[in-house]
């Protein structure tokens, strides 16, 4: 299939489709955002098909326009308070201790810029290299935010 | 348990734990992709082109659409010379726009020549850059406020009595910048638009050759400490297709997009391959 039709750019996003969800609702708040999303970014993406130089990086270059695409949103979103960043403060949750969270759950725990660059090392195994690139960071930035992101999740899941 | 293996335990759960997706989530990625137009991409928003381009437009048309015309029917026709020794290169059509938000700079260059090479390199840029420009023109309307710019340049990198480059370079920031270039090479005696693999012989390992080539100077330039550092993880090969041009050495000049095979930092990188190298290969 050629890799500029209308089908293998189907096939492709289909193939992706969680990886697409799971880093939109990484850096979006509701679901709905994240799908919204990743509707845009598949238009958007098809219109710009001509940019992809190797088939073989459909992901990460989808999931960058993605991301880009759920900035946009976020600075739309109405600005609400980070729950982790004020846990000090809050009376702790009182948790049944024979519960383990998922990682799931602990990666939606972490404060908001900690988890696009969790989801995408963990989930969709990219190396810190593609995830700058995807993120629009630096690689000490990444590496600084998976440091932080895997102290929080040890603490987290144990 | 150290970094390396909770990095392990943790992909491992993530590869077996369950990610319920929202019911409704796959079937909007279906739908979305089945509203996609198979030769366009996208359904059309009304954008009107200046009347300007609109009529040139309509004069491409007939004489993209008469391939077979001879070199020299089509000089009379268009009373313009053959690609001779230099070549006049115009800004076509030049299109800004500014609402505070979106800002676009785009210039799109015309070879001012007859001949099918020409002819097909201005036709190509004119759809390239129409394409841009029209995304451009459809992210304004999703995006609002955000802001988002596009800028197009052009240069003639060469022009000799045999060989002409034109170089059409873009840049769009959304969030952050990407910039990313389209070169076109004409072989003036052949009037012959030339992409890399047809100046080797088929199957001569010339891809492989120019391959090696890039990887070995991506390991000899390697430099972190200085800022130079590539993804050789990235570079899958020397494709077709691949952006190039002869420096005023002949060195074949390689050229790499932004982001694809170094950071940003880095620009687009260039690799010049010595005549030693690529010259057996040539057709």
């Amino acid at each position: 299939m050629k890799p500029t039709t209308k089908a293998w750019f189907t096939q492709q996003v289909i193939c992706h489709q969680t990886s697409l969800f799971r880093t939109a609702r990484a850096i979006l708040s509701s679901d709905e955002d994240a799908e919204d999303a990743v509707q845009e970014a598949i238009l958007s993406a098809y219109t710009r098909l001509d940019t992809l130089r190797d088939p073989e990086k459909f992901k990460p270059w989808l999931l960058r326009i993605l991301v880009n695409q759920c900035y946009t949103l976020r600075r739309q979103e109405k600005p609400t308070v980070d729950l982790t960043e004020v846990a000090d403060i809050l009376p702790a949750e009182t948790r049944d201790t024979a519960e383990s969270l998922t990682l799931r759950q602990a990666v939606e725990q972490l404060p908001q810029d900690l988890q696009a660059p969790i989801t995408l090392f963990y989930y969709e195994d990219l190396t810190i290299r593609q995830i700058a690139r995807v993120l629009s960071l630096s690689e000490p930035a990444v590496k600084t935010r998976l440091s932080r992101g895997r102290d929080r999740l040890r603490r987290l899941m144990t | 348990m150290n970094d390396q293996e909770f990095d392990k335990a943790m992909r491992e759960r993530a590869r077996t734990e369950d990610f319920r997706l929202p019911e409704d989530y796959p079937g909007r990625v279906f739908a979305a992709c089945a509203s996609l137009k198979e030769t366009t991409g996208r359904v059309r928003k009304k954008r009107s082109l200046t009347h300007w381009a609109a009529g040139v437009a309509a004069a491409l048309a007939v004489f993209v659409a008469v391939p077979n015309l001879s070199a020299g029917a089509a000089a009379f026709l268009e009373d313009l010379p053959l690609l001779g020794p230099v070549v006049e290169v115009i800004t076509f059509r030049h299109y800004t726009y500014d609402d505070g938000h979106g800002q676009a700079d785009v210039e799109t260059p015309r070879i001012q020549a007859a001949g099918n090479a020409a002819a097909a390199v201005n036709a190509d840029v004119q759809a390239y850059v129409d394409r841009l420009t029209e995304q451009f023109q459809a992210d304004c309307a999703t995006l609002g406020e955000s802001y988002e710019s596009l800028d197009v340049t052009y240069s003639v990198v060469t022009d000799t009595e045999d060989w002409f480059t034109l170089r059409v370079d873009a840049v769009e920031t959304m969030a952050s910048g990407y910039q990313f270039s389209r070169f076109y090479n004409i072989d003036k005696a052949a009037d012959a638009v030339v992409p890399l693999e047809e100046l080797f012989r088929p199957d001569s390992g010339w891809a492989e050759a120019l391959t090696e080539e890039v990887l070995r100077q991506m390991t000899e330039q390697e430099d972190p400490e200085n800022g130079v550092t590539y993804f050789p993880e990235e570079f899958t090969g020397i494709d077709t297709g691949r952006n190039y041009y002869f420096d005023g050495n002949g060195g074949l000049v390689l050229v790499f997009d932004e982001y694809e095979i170094a950071p940003g930092s880095m620009g687009m990188p260039e690799f010049t391959i010595g005549r030693s190298v690529y010259e057996p290969f040539l057709k």
